[in-house]
């Protein structure tokens, strides 16, 4: 296939992916309010653990004791992660259900093409509800505001955080071909990242998951905006941290395409794509 | 009396005696359970998956506890409920939250899991009433649910040394049986919405971050704000929570024992009506509409 026709195929999945989403309305409603009201728990428990709003233990572990601003950023930052596993790595199986799988996999286009399309749909969604999220919270008095100044280097590891973990979810997306039954293993990867990742408690709790957490682009991710956001520090080491986002992001890419040629490829020559 | 096709005449359980169509809906809703055990099964890699999913879930919640009291044990819960083991009041909440989960998840759920087989209109055609498809499901994932929770229960043993009073298990296990029979009454609503709105794992999603809220898994009534303390007391989960809580590690819940159960019996009542009652509605409405099969 030329390039323009790729671009065209991308942009045609795409559109398709964005019109299934608006089909259901209340789901855009839906993911832009519950992220935020999940933290509510965490908020209760604090108040039920502490007594306040601040907490000393939790400052000497994060530098902050305002542990509802912290569950707040993972909360809205997090959502990148999940929209790709869900969007993207959930996709084909989706696909499979609703009886359009065989006409991907019989069109000239490469499923991967059609994965790149649904990465770029999901990703522009999941951008508009953030950007929601953080007008609503900062209105609100947790403590957080975005300036220029803090929103510029945000959205770089942002963007970094993205690249990797889509690839991630396009190798995901080659799993859901070969063992069917995904959507149980998307929750358990989902609460993997909430264990071994610092978006709702500071990781470094506990010896195993502080280490753990070293080997995920989101734990890095994390800790630099909130330094950006919460602490008002401008030297986070952000370059070192945009050098390791990138090395992981090369690397995740490279293994994310691999990955879900090889497992396409099995699962054609089994003649197992069809099956359920 | 009806010809089975083959010559030979059958009764029809659902004018036959009581006792008879009792049987009858009692083998239905245990070839239901049966047959999700299979599909269950089908994918063994998956199961095991889901006995290791519920220590995955639980841990961040007690890290964060840790995390923000800075170990095991919080004065200021003490001053709240009289205990101050944050690591069993946390575990028992949400290993008991489970339960609403399951019945969100696995009825909500159901309904379009058929539609999407291809086998929904297959079901309904079925010979008993559509509730009993529901509470077949039901009984599948409590059963899988207890499953689960040994597993869980294992791991917070042998890494945390969960501190609670044996004596405590049995009228614990009684409150969460109450609690299960109001569970299916808002499964029942979740599975019915699932024909109206499709999209069914929105409605459990929704329903189900609006009662994890609400009810008391990891905090006392107290914290919560008054309105969202009066919408706990609706909910079947705050009781069971709050009465196993009491039985295993002597929390106090603010009122008696006997009251818990007068308000849990309470509610398995109006939950479970209700349920049925909006579960025909919807169902007769896809029916006359002919929705039942729209995607």
């Amino acid at each position: 296939m030329s390039l323009t026709a790729t671009a065209a195929a991308i942009r045609a999945e795409m559109v398709k992916t964005i019109r299934i989403y608006f089909s259901y309305p209340v789901i855009v409603v839906f993911w832009a309010i519950f992220p935020v009201l999940w933290v509510l728990p965490f908020l209760f428990q604090g108040k039920a653990l502490v007594g306040s709003y601040d907490s000393a233990a939790f400052e000497r572990l994060t530098g902050s004791g305002n542990y509802m601003a912290f569950i707040l950023i993972g909360a809205m930052v997090s959502n990148f992660v999940f929209s790709g596993l869900w969007g993207v790595g959930n996709s084909l199986r989706e696909e499979t259900y609703w009886g359009t799988m065989e006409y991907i996999i019989a069109s000239p286009t490469h499923p991967l093409v059609v994965l790149i399309g649904k990465t770029l749909a999901e990703a522009a969604v999941t951008t508009c509800i953030v950007a929601l999220q953080a007008t609503i919270i900062s209105l609100l008095p947790f403590g957080i505001s975005f300036t220029v100044a803090k929103v510029l280097p945000v959205l770089l590891l942002v963007a970094l955080l993205m690249v990797g973990f889509y690839g991630f979810a396009i190798a995901f997306a080659g799993f859901t071909l070969l063992i069917k039954e995904a959507h149980g293993w998307v929750h358990t990867l989902e609460w993997v990242f909430f264990l071994f990742s610092p978006i709702r408690y500071p990781v470094q709790v506990n010896i195993i998951t502080e280490f753990v957490s070293k080997l995920i682009p989101l734990t890095w991710a994390l800790v630099a905006i909130r330094a950006i956001i919460l602490l008002n520090q401008r030297d986070v080491g952000l370059w070192n941290i945009v050098g390791i986002l990138l090395a992981m992001d090369a690397a995740l890419l490279v293994g994310g395409y691999f990955t879900f040629v090889a497992l396409e490829r099995k699962t054609r020559r089994d003649g197992t794509v069809g099956m359920h | 009396m009806t010809n089975d096709g083959t010559g030979q005449s059958t009764a029809d359980p659902c004018h036959s005696s009581l006792p008879r169509r009792l049987r009858h809906y009692a083998s239905a809703v245990w070839a239901e359970n049966i047959k999700e055990w299979k599909l269950e099964l089908t994918y063994p890699l998956d199961f095991l998956r889901s006995l290791i999913d519920p220590v995955v879930y639980l841990l961040p919640y007690v890290f964060y506890g840790i995390a923000l009291v800075g170990g095991r044990f919080s004065p200021n819960l003490e001053k709240l409920v009289g205990t101050t083991d944050i690591v069993s009041f946390i575990t028992i909440g949400y290993v008991f939250i489970g339960f609403m989960n399951m019945a969100l998840w696995a009825m909500g759920f159901s309904l379009r899991k058929e539609q999407m087989y291809g086998t929904l209109e297959a079901v309904f055609a079925a010979p008993v009433p559509r509730w009993i498809f529901t509470m077949g499901m039901s009984m599948h994932s409590i059963l899988h649910q207890f499953l689960m929770i040994l597993v869980q229960l294992l791991f917070i043993l042998a890494v945390f040394s969960l501190k609670v009073n044996p004596l405590g298990l049995l009228p614990a296990l009684a409150m969460i049986g109450l609690m299960l029979i109001a569970l299916y009454g808002i499964g029942m609503i979740m599975a019915s919405t699932t024909l109206l709105f499709k999209q069914g794992w929105l409605i459990s999603e929704a329903l189900g971050s609006l009662l994890m809220v609400v009810t008391p898994i990891a905090y006392p009534l107290a914290v919560l704000p008054l309105f969202m303390q009066k919408v706990a007391l609706a909910v079947p989960t705050t009781y069971g929570i709050l009465a196993s809580r009491h039985f295993l590690m002597g929390e106090q819940m603010g009122f008696s024992v006997l009251t818990a159960f007068v308000r849990v019996a309470v509610l398995c009542i109006v939950w479970v009506v209700f349920g049925l009652v909006v579960f025909a509605l919807i169902d007769r409405y896809t029916r006359r509409s002919g929705t039942l099969s729209h995607y």
